[in-house]
């Protein structure tokens, strides 16, 4: 593959410049974008004129203009790192690196990265790539990170979180509905004592626990609203990233509500089961 | 019978609440816990691994070892380095990705059995080559548990998971591909002989790795390496921070790192996130736990206004209630921070576990360590919820009208 083939395409590169910013060597210096880190951190603004070098002693150094600088596509595989980097044209990249011997498009690249006019195609895409192409591996984006990629095991390690967060709230909650219920024995023995069945009591019970835990959950959810926001923008300071740490969504609150509510009510209904069990008279003796 | 037995006896009549307060604080407990363990765990296991890998500094091109590129005329830079007086001993070491062929694999080498058929396997190809001042022997970064070292350019050693994946034994031939410049690359596979089985510590845990001299490393990129090393690894016979000066100072544009050192920059960068969230739930957790314990306490104490009422009318003093209601709660939360320790050490294990399914991360690099500041730490944090909680129930007992209570309990 030719480097002329790929044109215009711009590939994500970390570069030592060599001087911050140097007289200008060539009549017209190719442009290059700059993160906006690099840029506060060394001092550079559009127009500046640099020299860019594949290693730290300068050698080959070539001379680019800054034509613009950019806010870096947040990656949370580097979230902590400083984001120096540089984005110039790949024969511009291509002449930097290359080795002294070796022929122009000769080069190896990483990754092609390719737009299809309809995203479904993409896995028929990979695969004839693929077929046709030996030596090449295609795969579809989705499919890129893989199985074991950091933020799946990141999934995984908050959900085992969540689980036990649920576990302990749970046990808590069960407590309480038994002191809470415990607390209202009498009043259950006196609609029992007037001819109301345990069945009617249970669903009164569960309507009540229903209730509750529904506004619990909205309370809950208003809450996380509230400090997703404090979260980010915590974690967006601290790494100084673009990356959105929280985002609460539909499915985040149905899952959230689905999972508090039915809790709550069968926490209630549990609780006062034991309760409800007892006749009447032993309930409403004092 | 002191406070401490009372509230034994008020626990132990409302055996249900007691023992769900009880579960609560165990399960709360065990998450703080294990949020404690994590807030450190990293960086004391990385610490400790890279102090039992023997090496005392590491150089390479980039901020941090294997980030930011590779070191350039390594053998040259290795001799100079060597030639230091503080320093003992330099390893470069060079890294492939390699994909072992299981389809078959030809002829047995003599004797040697060779790989049955099935996908390849991928796996890391650690090539090195060391210099030291009076040419001692140099300690590989793995360690060979079968077989032994391996040696010139058709020798390799094999961590056991390719062994078992490939049924290989000691004396096998494994035929490679090894990628020295990128992935994408088509060489011609080179056969080579297996002389050990060897732990790699710093390999992932789902990587499987090879190990071997740079000229077998060389042989299975079919030649197609430069003199470039991804690190530089040095042992000093003086004071590490001064050989990783003196490295820097013979040798401006490399990084040369003590272990400490690394450790300080992985700190500032890749754990962080660790901490960070560490921190986040341990403050989420002690605020859950206080707020419950102090809800189940006020319940409680509410149902038994008049009872404490007519201990106050029998002669206990102010001070005596408060301190039942103050050892109800410290029971509540000692039996369940007791049972969090246990607990807590099961969830970290499994907790440890699904983390080290990253990508990347040493198979003996732990998430979650076990240390005496944490267990401090997570008593202290205990003992302050359980004082926390107990506020305001302690202040409703202190606070309680004696004469009133009764009245409104016996006419309500």
């Amino acid at each position: 593959m030719t480097p002329g083939s790929l044109g215009s395409r711009l590939v994500l590169l970390v570069l030592v410049i060599s001087a911050a910013t140097a007289g200008a060597q060539e009549a017209s210096p190719p442009d290059i974008l700059i993160s906006r880190q690099l840029a506060a951190e060394r001092g550079l603004v559009v127009g500046s004129i640099v020299q860019l070098a594949a290693d730290a002693a300068g050698t080959g150094a070539r001379t680019f203009r800054i034509a613009g600088i950019y806010e870096p596509t947040p990656d949370p595989a580097r979230l902590g790192a400083v984001p120096r980097e540089v984005r110039l044209h790949l024969p511009d990249l291509l002449d930097v690196t290359r080795p002294p011997g070796q022929q122009p498009g000769t080069e190896y690249i990483a990754n092609i990265n390719i737009a299809l006019v309809d995203r479904a195609d993409a896995t028929a895409f990979s695969r004839d790539v693929n077929a046709r192409m030996p030596g090449l591996i295609a795969r579809p984006s989705s499919e890129a990170a893989g199985a074991a990629g950091p933020f799946r095991v990141l999934e995984r390690f908050h959900l085992a979180i969540a689980v036990v967060t649920i576990v302990a709230a749970t046990v808590f909650l069960l407590a309480l509905t038994i002191m809470l219920v415990d607390e209202r024995r009498e009043t259950v023995g006196i609609l029992r004592l007037i001819g109301l069945p345990v069945r009617r009591v249970l669903v009164q019970v569960l309507l009540e626990g229903v209730i509750v835990a529904g506004a619990g959950a909205a309370f809950g959810l208003v809450l996380a609203l509230l400090s997703e926001g404090l979260i980010n923008a915590f974690f967006q300071w601290r790494y100084d990233t673009a990356l959105v740490f929280v985002r609460i969504t539909r499915d985040v609150a149905l899952t959230s509500a689905a999972i508090a509510i039915p809790l709550g009510a069968s926490a209630t209904v549990l609780a006062s089961w034991a309760l409800l069990r007892r006749s009447g008279l032993r309930l409403a003796r004092r | 019978m002191n406070a401490l037995a009372f509230a034994w006896r008020s626990l132990v009549r409302q055996p249900a609440r007691a023992t769900l307060g009880v579960l609560g604080v165990a399960a709360v407990g065990a998450l703080l816990f294990d949020m404690l363990l994590l807030s450190q765990g990293l960086i004391v296991s990385m610490r400790d691994l890279l102090a039992r890998s023997g090496w005392d500094i590491r150089v390479s091109a980039g901020d941090l070892p294997g980030r930011g590129g590779r070191v350039s005329a390594a053998t040259s830079t290795a001799e100079r380095i060597a030639a230091l007086p503080s320093v003992k001993a330099a390893l470069m070491v060079r890294v492939a990705n390699a994909q072992i062929e299981r389809s078959g694999g030809g002829p047995p080498i003599g004797d040697a059995p060779s790989i049955g058929g099935g996908p390849p396997i991928a796996a890391v190809f650690e090539g090195i080559g060391g210099r030291s001042r009076h040419r001692e022997p140099i300690a590989p970064p793995w360690t060979v548990v079968r077989g032994r070292e391996a040696r010139g350019d058709t020798e390799v050693v094999i961590d056991s998971a390719i062994a078992a994946a490939a049924n290989l034994q000691v004396g096998g031939t494994i035929t490679l591909r090894a990628s020295c410049v990128s992935d994408r690359e088509a060489l011609p596979p080179a056969r080579l002989t297996v002389v050990g089985i060897a732990e790699f510590p710093f390999a992932g845990t789902n990587e499987d790795a090879i190990g071997g001299s740079l000229d077998a490393l060389k042989a299975a990129c079919g030649g197609n390496v430069g003199d470039e090393a991804d690190l530089l690894l040095v042992t000093s016979v003086g004071e590490p921070a001064e050989t990783a000066a003196a490295i820097r100072a013979e040798i401006p544009h490399l990084n040369a790192l003590t272990n400490d050192q690394v450790v300080g920059r992985l700190q500032q960068t890749g754990f962080t996130y660790f901490r960070q969230i560490s921190a986040v739930l341990t403050t989420i957790t002690v605020s859950f736990a206080v707020l419950l314990i102090a809800v189940l306490l006020t319940v409680s104490v509410n149902q038994r206004l008049g009872e404490i009422a007519a201990l106050r009318a029998l002669g206990f003093s102010r001070w005596r209630v408060v301190t039942d209601v103050l050892s109800e709660s410290a029971l509540i939360v000692g039996s369940g921070g007791i049972l969090s320790l246990p607990l807590g050490l099961l969830l970290a294990s499994g907790l440890d576990r699904i983390l080290k399914e990253m990508p990347g991360i040493p198979a003996d690099l732990h998430f979650f360590v076990f240390e005496r500041d944490a267990l401090f730490t997570h008593i202290g944090l205990l003992v302050a919820t359980a004082v926390i909680a107990a506020l305001y129930p302690m202040r409703i007992v202190s606070s309680l009208p004696i004469a009133a209570t009764l009245r409104d309990e016996v006419i309500g």
